[in-house]
């Protein structure tokens, strides 16, 4: 998916400064989850601080075990008081141990509601109700939207996008928190401990923070390069199965595998780049935090011997300290990336919240409680997008009367507009110039929602849900009763086969209802149209996916169902165009003919040359009266 | 609620009373399907086959395992040297032997990432090799196939072997097993450092190892059932997201958008339920293993402080514990998450290693040999069309449901033979046998005379050329669509085509010319250029034998009037197989095969057809009538 940010597109600052408010919504979760990280950074430094200085009690007491004249051992832990004196060094060492072991159960348990706690604020919290939001907004968006966009772009939008949004919040602004107390604490500790040492010791943390940044940015773009080579190649084989047909029937297979290596190859040969800078990389970090270590173990070790630094609560306290400051450090460069990620994806996201919807409701709409179904097209010129942007008019000019109940044929190429002059009838569009009566009323007069329930619409590839019949036919009503639904389906001729089915009107269907045949499915989708007693019907292209001899069993269900409706047809068959009350012909934009079959075929034109073509016979083209058989 | 609606409410404790609910059903059937186990033993057979992948590399994988084999006692060493730097010299004040344990410490360091470098490098590209291999296997195989396997077999499953068990292969050899390697040798050598130091306190660090490893185990197990539920309801969110974007049209002519929103909620509220389960699962995890850790550090203090009061054993001896304990557990749970990938990958392998040794169903005899093709130098045929002929062809799909029973007939040297018949009479299985996609089960089907079971498919398909209803074309521009089957092709070539087509204007049609990307969404072709380009690459191949599948089905009515001409012209003076639904195409055919369940009723031209007054001209009747028959 190539991110190229529309030229009005949100700068980076607009987008951080609007996560941010996202973020916001969430505040008392969020502070809820970094206090519970104080307490745990509290703890852990306690348990550390605890070993060491037992460490040190252990060894005084061995080293000055013969010396009577020796101080008696000390603990020194800060904001503790020493133990009482009566205590054998025994006691204090179970005692320290047992501070440990609950530091530690404290821990465990508080670092469980941690991640609980964060996962509940991003996934049953943000990520929900992002989603939700995006879907509801979906749901209401213009058609434009869907046609400019593949249906596996806005479904990436929804799932891993939405994840990467979140990111911002976890990965990025709870992360950084976490990050940078930690950092000053261990820091602040450190230097408490021996300035010298940590200056000496994290000479090199700039280097390794710098560094993984760098390699980040540098190894990036190799890496998406491979997803796009990787991508490739498995296009490739996709394309390889769904195109065997074509492989095969021409005798390529041996090309095709050919060309299917060297994309193979391709993927191999640019990982290798990446390899042999990943296998630079890890090591040199490393070797880094071995210096760390060396460091550590040399001047600290000088420190302890001159006597500047306890062994337990100086040595080993700041080994663990150095370890914990270098994972904190580690986390910078996941963080940058996440903010990387997280800017991309709520680029794409954000487009889709805030995508106008096209179609709105006056603020003084009429309800629509009944229609005539009387429809008039005066001087309508549309656009799918703005014609200001340079998009193409698909309709021009279009003027239309079709009185309540008259059924119209439309017959036009692709790309004639046939679809277009029908979607502006329920408003899925508005015309830029001209308008659309309804009953005398202009269409944007209405409330959106009341129209699209007096039209009933079946559409060129019937889309049926994967439920069960009963369900499918209910979508527009859910409420209806199985009588209803029964009704529906007989006008649609559907009744029969649907009760032939072992489970009847419960019978699910598969994805897409591909378990039906083309004749099938158009019934049914015909039968969800009339479901609703539409005054209007848009029936677009409803046999094209039928093939000629199966489309005589749609004809009686047509038949039946354009009784009293205002219907619209697209069709291509000239028997079934024949048997509307009048014809136009649409020639890129333009009603270029109109009127009856009869009428029609006697005129040199558009209509007379696909009837020469469908009634091959010919016989009948000087006298439109067909003979019925 | 009683299916009330394509969306309903997500069952919080699926049942399989799958009439119930909304579109949670489907994706729990597909769920189903994808039910390929996740994880399988360990299988030696299978490992050795893997390594057997390695074989090619055999010196750089040797190599490797040496590297790996002596970063696990570098590793050992490492820690040994700072511990005993501590426990010894820095305890005792001894700056001599502080300085040696650091310049060793130093040296040793280097050496250590410098062969890690080569140990990283070696095992990812070692994977890599083993991976393109992979992949080639499958590609090759899967072509092997013939077309029955196409049609049984669902496209995603075969792209799963290709993507994501090929990828948790890659992990299986680029990680696992090398990491594994590692881990056991550093616990290995930690162990040996360990009982060496001190024997009774290394005895109490064994006892916690099993229980390390339990729990971990134990906590895997629940997070991978939790991550399987956490992904069945986000494979439901997806499918549902996916119906509701390609259903946007019904949707919204049928004002469902809030009803489906609430739906959609409710969904998302159930997968954040499960996301929650899976978070509970690894929140309890990663704390235990830290409290074990600490749970241990207190059981040293407690036991080696006693035992050093008692003056059984050094301070040095119990930092040097310290350090050794981490060194020892930490590899059991990196060992307890690789044996999950191993499981996986096992998995994976298997399913790749069935899918590479699928035998295809029929391949060709020992005794095929090429057609010849009469066209070029050395042939004996004079035709230009090939000559075609079914002999009492029965042919079944499936085995005891026979779809064509004894159909026979001959399409001469340049005939055109029409196929008619209703959906499902056995049209297109002729055109799959006449192209030798499948066998017949009995009967002959001859080819310039040659039994087809005797001709090499690929020489049979170089002289054939076909467009279906489909017009299947591949990603890239449109050139590279018309030159398909004769890449070498000039683009005046092609240009050529299109005029002899009847349509030279097509290139200006198109934004790019013949540069056109031929896109997801088409790229800005018609279905009638599509079409078009299908007709092209068809006539560029020069075929003898052209086969038409409901090739003008798609294509509405006045686009396919303009495109008669053209397929008029791809007909000329080649035999052809032509399945069509237009009249003015049948007619004209020299012959009229009618199919009835998968029986010639009927054979002859047109004209003899009608006269005969049998199913082609009751056929005939509802075409040319229109419909009208029905009024």
């Amino acid at each position: 998916m190539t991110a190229v940010p529309p030229p009005n597109a949100p700068t980076d600052l607009q987008l951080v400064r609007r996560l941010v408010g996202l973020a916001w919504r969430y505040r008392l979760r969020c502070v809820q989850v970094l206090l519970l990280q104080c307490v745990l950074l509290t703890l852990g430094l306690a348990g550390l601080s605890f070993t060491g200085h037992g460490i040190d009690y252990i060894k005084h007491v061995v080293e000055t075990r013969d010396d009577p004249a020796a101080p008696a051992p000390e603990l020194n832990l800060p904001f503790v008081s020493e133990p009482p004196a009566d205590w054998s060094p025994f006691l204090v060492i179970a005692a320290i141990a047992g501070a440990i072991l609950l530091f530690a159960i404290t821990r465990a348990f508080l670092n469980y509601v941690y991640g609980v706690a964060i996962n509940v604020l991003v996934q049953r919290h943000l990520v929900v109700d992002l989603r939700a939001e995006l879907y509801a907004k979906l749901q209401r968006l213009s058609f434009r939207f869907f046609d400019a966009n593949t249906t596996g772009s806005i479904i990436t939008r929804v799932t891993g996008d939405v994840q990467n949004v979140r990111m911002f919040l976890d990965q990025v602004l709870i992360q950084s928190f976490i990050m940078v107390v930690s950092l000053t604490v261990y820091l602040i500790y450190m230097i408490s401990l021996s300035p010298g040492l940590t200056v000496a010791c994290l000479a090199t943390t700039p280097v390794l923070a710098l560094a993984s940044v760098v390699f980040s940015r540098w190894i990036q773009p190799r890496y998406a390069a491979n997803r796009k080579l990787a991508d490739r190649l498995v296009q490739h084989f996709t394309e390889s199965i769904q195109g065997v047909q074509v492989v095969k029937a021409f005798g390529r297979e041996d090309e095709d595998r050919a060309a299917f290596a060297a994309r193979n190859d391709e993927v191999m040969n640019q990982q290798r780049g990446i390899f042999w800078r990943v296998s630079i990389f890890s090591p040199a970090i490393g070797l880094l935090t071995r210096v760390n270590l060396l460091v550590l173990l040399g001047y600290g070790g000088w420190l302890v011997v001159q006597g500047e630094l306890p062994l337990g609560a100086g040595l080993v306290v700041f080994a663990g300290l150095l370890e914990q400051f270098s994972g904190q450090v580690n986390q910078l460069a996941t963080i940058v990336n996440s903010v990387q990620q997280s800017l991309v994806a709520s680029r794409r996201v954000f487009e889709i919240l805030d995508a106008p919807v096209d179609v709105t409701d006056a603020p003084d709409a009429l309800p629509c409680p009944a229609l005539r179904g009387e429809v008039r097209f005066e001087h309508v010129d549309f656009a799918y997008g703005n014609p200001a942007e340079g998009a193409a008019f698909v309709l021009h000019d279009v003027d239309l009367h079709v009185p309540a109940g008259a059924c119209v044929a439309i017959l036009g190429a692709t790309g004639a507009g046939k679809s277009a002059l029908m979607s502006l009838v329920p408003r899925f569009f508005d015309p830029q110039r001209g308008r659309l009566l309804i009953d005398g009323e202009d269409v944007r007069r209405y409330r959106v929602e009341d129209l699209r329930r007096r039209i009933g619409i079946v559409f060129q590839e019937s889309f049926l849900f994967s439920n069960t019949i009963a369900a499918n036919l209910a979508f527009g009503h859910p409420d209806a009763t199985r009588e209803q639904i029964e009704r529906a389906a007989r006008i649609a001729q559907a009744h029969d086969f649907i009760t032939a089915l072992p489970k009847g009107y419960d019978t699910v269907l598969g994805e897409g209802g591909n378990t039906l045949s083309g004749g099938q499915r158009q019934r049914l989708a015909l039968a969800r149209a009339l479901l609703l007693e539409p005054a209007i019907l848009l029936l677009d292209d409803p046999t094209a996916a039928i093939d000629a001899q199966t489309e005589q069993e749609i004809f009686t269900a047509l038949e039946n169902a354009i009784q009293n409706r205002t219907t619209f047809i697209v069709a291509h068959r000239v028997s079934t165009l024949r048997r509307a009350d009048f014809i136009v012909v649409l020639e890129n934009g333009r009603i270029v003919q109109r009127g009856t079959h009869a009428e029609l075929l006697r005129l040199p034109g558009a209509y007379r040359r696909v009837a020469a073509l469908q009634l091959v016979d010919g016989r009948e083209l000087d006298q439109p009266e067909a003979p019925a058989a | 609620m009683k299916t009330s609606a394509p969306f309903s409410r997500p069952d919080p404790a699926p049942r399989p009373d799958v009439a119930r609910i909304g579109p949670l059903t489907v994706l729990q059937r597909t769920a189903d399907e994808a039910e390929e186990t996740a994880q399988r033993p360990l299988e030696w057979g299978i490992i050795r086959r893997l390594f057997g992948y390695t074989k090619p590399h055999a010196r750089r994988r040797n190599w490797l395992i040496f590297l790996t084999l002596s970063r696990s006692v570098q590793f050992s060493l490492l820690t040994w040297l700072f511990s005993a730097a501590i426990a010894g010299p820095v305890a005792t004040g001894d700056l001599r032997g502080l300085w040696i344990a650091v310049l060793g410490y130093g040296l040793l360091a280097l050496l250590t990432e410098g062969m890690f470098h080569f140990r990283m490098r070696y095992a990812q590209e070692l994977g890599e090799n083993v991976v393109h291999k992979l992949r080639a296997e499958v590609f090759a195989n899967v072509q092997r196939q013939p077309m029955a396997f196409y049609h049984k077999t669902k496209l995603g499953g075969i792209l799963g072997r290709m993507t994501s068990d090929i990828e948790a292969l890659r992990a299986g050899i680029q990680d696992v097993f090398f990491v594994s390697i590692v881990q056991f040798g550093q616990m290995i050598g930690a162990a040996i450092i360990m009982a060496w130091t001190d024997p009774v306190m290394f005895l109490v660090v064994l006892g916690l190892a099993p229980v390390i490893w339990k729990v971990n185990r134990h906590f895997r197990d629940r997070l991978s059932r939790s991550s399987r539920a956490t992904q069945e309801s986000f494979s439901r969110v997806t499918a549902t997201l996916a119906e509701s974007v390609n259903g946007i049209r019904v949707t919204q002519g049928f004002v469902r958008e809030q009803t489906n929103a609430g739906l959609f909620r409710r969904l998302l509220d159930d997968h954040s339920r499960h996301n929650i389960n899976l978070a509970r699962a690894s929140s309890t995890l990663n704390p235990i293993l830290e409290l074990n850790n600490q749970f241990f550090i207190a059981a040293l203090l407690l036991l080696g402080g006693w035992r050093v009061f008692r003056g059984d054993m050094q301070v040095g001896e119990l930092i040097t514990f310290f350090f050794f304990a981490n060194l020892f557990f930490h590899p059991i749970t990196v060992l307890g998450n690789q044996y999950n990938h191993a499981l996986v990958a096992m998995a994976g392998a298997e399913r790749v290693f069935r899918l590479i040794d699928r035998k295809p169903e029929w391949s060709e005899t020992p005794d095929v040999a090429d057609l010849p093709d009469p066209r070029r130098p050395g042939a004996h045929a004079s035709a230009s069309g090939i000559d075609l002929e079914f002999r009492g062809v029965t042919f079944a799909y499936e085995p005891g449901r026979p779809v064509l029973r004894d159909v026979s007939f001959r399409a001469a040297p340049g005939q055109t033979v029409a196929l008619v018949g209703h959906t499902g009479s056995g049209k297109s299985s002729i055109i799959n046998l006449a192209t030798k996609f499948y066998l017949p089960d009995a009967g002959e089907i001859l080819v310039d005379g040659r039994e087809i079971r005797h001709v090499t498919g690929r020489s049979l398909h170089r002289q054939l050329g076909i467009v279906t209803q489909q017009n299947f074309l591949f990603s890239g521009s449109v050139l590279e669509n018309i030159r398909f089957a004769r890449p070498e092709a000039t683009e005046t070539e092609v240009r050529a085509a299109l005029a002899a087509l009847g349509c030279p204007d097509l290139p200006e049609q198109l934004p790019h010319g013949l540069d056109t990307e031929v896109g997801e969404r088409g790229g800005g072709l018609s279905l009638g250029q599509r079409q078009l380009v299908c007709f092209a690459r068809a006539w560029l191949a020069d075929p003898r034998l052209v086969i038409l599948d409901e090739a003008t089905s798609a294509i509405d009515a006045l686009t396919e009037a303009r495109l008669q001409e053209a397929l008029g012209r791809l007909l000329r003076g080649r035999t052809s197989l032509v399945v069509a639904h237009r009249l003015s195409t049948i007619r004209s055919a020299d012959l009229i095969v009618v199919l009835d369940r998968g029986v010639a009723v009927e054979r002859g031209d047109h004209a003899s057809l009608l006269a005969a007054g049998g199913a082609y001209a009751r056929l005939h009747a509802q075409f040319a009538s229109g419909g009208a028959a029905h009024e």
